[in-house]
């Protein structure tokens, strides 16, 4: 759920950029129409520009310059000269209206000052006797009649401004608070579902709200995931326990099997040759038992229907009880096993399932027999170092090619490959304990043997905490 | 080794597949056991039980009018003999499922005649004492009820450890017993570290029952494995 908040502070984010590019777009565009707003007093200097182009003649009369004549005809401005004396149009433009009184009182000025004269925007401009009034063409302008405001509005202004901007932002802010609140609310079911869902966890999520549909897609795909995590959880147990089954079908039949041969290649009355057959069905007999147990076991690990019941174990007592079980068993003293473990190391601690952990020795001990039919030495010994503690099963048997070995160490097992192996497919004798090894978090490594056959190394770490 | 006497123990053999029952025994008729009785269902095994007494039942677990186990409970309350379970369930719960139970030992088919008259030699010798009970080794004899060895017409006490060390052996006699088992028997579970201990043990045992202690002849050293009692007389 830490997304929410990253949510919320980039959201926040958004809000209080935008908010800022507003004001300064505000101020920009302010600034521009302000900019186009001053050709606006163009007409007051116009009316200056008359007073300075209008003379008068010897015989009193006024005369406005061609030029500056031209230039209003064009603009089509009127324009007149009132005398500060007689409060008489002493001078006029042809275009004058004639709607346009020639007399003017005080408070006639002062009202054409500020506005208009019969609907024309009026400006003014100050001469030594007179006043040249300039008229506009009706609604080109518009004046502001009362032009003052309060001084403290003016004075405060900066702060006022300020103000205002500051409630709008706050305003935005609450807006987009309450607008964002119900959606995050339903935002947050969701972001926990797909959090459940990414580790597959059944999902169920309330359908209401502004992303019901959502919340209805989430739920759809987690009904369809738990279905099929179900099915191929079902399938996963079915074929664990067709194992199962067919293993144990096969134990009672192959137990008569080998019940009977094995007495028949110990009976005096038969030939020798006759009783070396019945060792060999023995010896078959006994690999296929090798056989159904390892697939068991091999599909139970792979379908992770096996408990692992960890605790503290000498790795060096199971060892040995392995390598003993084997040489009490071996009769005849075809596969004498050395034990070089150094005397002074005698416990070597590690957390362990003990059964699984002596299924995996016994399945290295026995994969050297199994691929000696000749007989071979086996050397076992465990080592520390490090924080690890190493079992090495080697033999000076046969061995195998470098390709071999790196097959064995790399490729997967056709139990758990998915594309059809038709090679040379190896025993599940090793498949096991690298099951097993990985499963106590460990290492399984193949290589040649010093011996010239073949060793395995099994690293464990070791465990030296109580309990 | 002398166990003779335990070849004629009644035996009671509960499986339901007929050339099973056959089988078996003919191993352990060949073996030398004469006194076996066999049963196909547990009705049967009841009944069965009530005359013959048997010494010791070896079980299969899936029987047609039941299970093994509970076959189990009911001998048991009829009397108290060892149980061996031979059974095609080779699962670990099933296994502690046994012995949890109270069973003796637990064998899985397939298996091979030898290795069953081993268990059920190891199961006899462990609850029926011998008639005689000293157990002759090469220079003296050992006997386990009174916990002495006699060497040489002179009685030599066992301590409790020496008693619990030897018995171990002994039960094992001709095979290798780890280092590990033998400090479990006298220390009990998970003994980390107790292999001096126990080395201080095994020569004062050697000085009771060997002529020559550092040359022993009957408990025999397997470097860094274990040890093996050798039983028998010169």
């Amino acid at each position: 759920m830490k997304s929410v908040p990253k949510l919320i502070r980039r959201f926040v984010g958004i809000l209080l950029f935008s908010s800022i590019l507003l004001i300064i777009l505000n101020i920009v565009l302010l600034v521009v129409f302000t900019m186009r707003q001053i050709p606006n007093a163009q007409p007051w200097k116009t009316a200056e520009e008359v007073v300075t182009a209008l003379h008068q003649t010897e015989d009193g009369n006024y005369v406005l310059t061609d030029e500056m004549a031209l230039e209003l005809s064009e603009a089509d401005v009127w324009g007149i000269f009132i005398d500060n004396d007689t409060k008489q149009v002493v001078w006029k433009t042809d275009n004058l209206p004639d709607t346009v009184p020639t007399t003017y009182t005080l408070s006639d000025i002062a009202s054409l000052t500020r506005g208009y004269i019969s609907d024309y925007p009026t400006f003014t401009g100050e001469a030594e006797n007179g006043l040249v009034v300039l008229g506009y063409p009706k609604e080109s302008f518009w004046k502001h009649m009362w032009s003052s405001w309060d001084y403290q509005l003016i004075a405060n202004l900066p702060k006022t401004v300020l103000t205002v901007l500051i409630i709008n932002v706050i305003v935005i802010f609450i807006i987009y608070v309450t607008a964002n609140t119900k959606l995050l609310k339903s935002v947050k079911p969701i972001t926990k579902g797909i959090q459940d869902l990414s580790v597959g966890e059944p999902v169920q999520i309330k359908e209401s709200g502004l992303l019901s549909e959502i919340s209805a897609n989430i739920n759809r795909t987690s009904d369809i995931l738990q279905s099929q995590k179900y099915q191929l959880r079902k399938k996963e147990t079915a074929r664990a326990n067709w194992i199962a089954g067919v293993s144990h079908d096969i134990r009672t039949p192959l137990s008569m099997v080998m019940g009977y041969a094995g007495q028949l290649k110990d009976d005096a009355n038969l030939t020798s040759e006759e009783r070396q057959k019945a060792e060999v069905i023995v010896r078959q007999s006994k690999r296929i038992q090798n056989l159904i147990n390892d697939l068991n076991l091999a599909s139970k690990l792979e379908y992770n229907m096996q408990p692992i019941n960890p605790a503290k174990q000498n790795l060096i007592a199971i060892v040995r009880q392995v390598v003993v079980d084997f040489i009490n068993m071996d009769i005849e003293d075809k596969y004498p096993i050395e034990w070089q473990t150094e005397e002074a190391l005698t416990v070597c601690p590690v957390n362990a399932d003990k059964n699984l952990l002596k299924r995996a020795v016994s399945n290295l001990i026995q994969n050297s027999i199994n691929h000696n039919e000749q007989g071979c030495k086996i050397y076992v010994c465990v080592v520390t170092d490090d924080g690890n503690c190493t079992v090495v099963v080697a033999d000076d048997g046969v061995g195998t090619t470098d390709e071999q070995i790196e097959k064995l160490n790399n490729a997967p097992h056709y139990m758990v490959c998915d594309n059809n192996t038709t090679e040379q497919r190896h025993g599940l004798g090793l498949l096991i304990v690298k099951q097993i090894v990985s499963a106590h978090g460990g290492t399984t490594v193949i290589e040649h043997s010093i011996y010239g056959g073949f060793v395995v190394k099994i690293t464990l770490p070791i465990n030296n905490c109580d309990g | 080794m002398d166990f003779e006497y335990l070849k004629n123990k009644r035996l009671l053999l509960v499986d339901d597949e007929q050339e099973l029952l056959d089988m078996v025994v003919s191993i352990l008729k060949e073996e030398g056991f004469n006194n076996i009785a066999t049963a196909k269902t547990i009705k049967e095994a009841l009944a069965l039980a009530d005359n013959f007494q048997p010494e010791l039942a070896i079980l299969d677990v899936m029987l047609p009018d039941g299970n093994g186990f509970s076959l189990m409970e009911q001998l048991k309350q009829k009397g108290e003999y060892p149980i061996l379970f031979l059974t095609a369930r080779g699962e670990d719960e099933d296994k502690f499922k046994g012995f949890g139970l109270g069973a003796d030992d637990y064998v899985v088919k397939p298996f091979l005649p030898k290795e069953l008259t081993f268990r059920i030699m190891a199961i006899l010798r462990r609850s029926y004492k011998d008639e005689n009970p000293l157990i002759k080794l090469q220079n003296s004899e050992i006997d386990f009820d009174r916990a002495e060895v006699i060497k040489g017409g002179e009685h030599i006490a066992l301590t409790a450890k020496e008693h619990d060390i030897l018995a171990v052996l002994y039960r094992n006699a001709g095979r290798i017993v780890t280092i590990d088992a033998l400090c479990e028997a006298a220390w009990g579970e998970n003994p980390f570290g107790y292999e001096n201990s126990l080395m201080a043990h095994i020569r004062r045992i050697r000085e009771k029952i060997e002529l020559n202690p550092s040359r022993p002849v009957s408990l025999i050293t397997v470097k860094g494995l274990g040890y093996k009692l050798i039983v028998g007389g010169k």
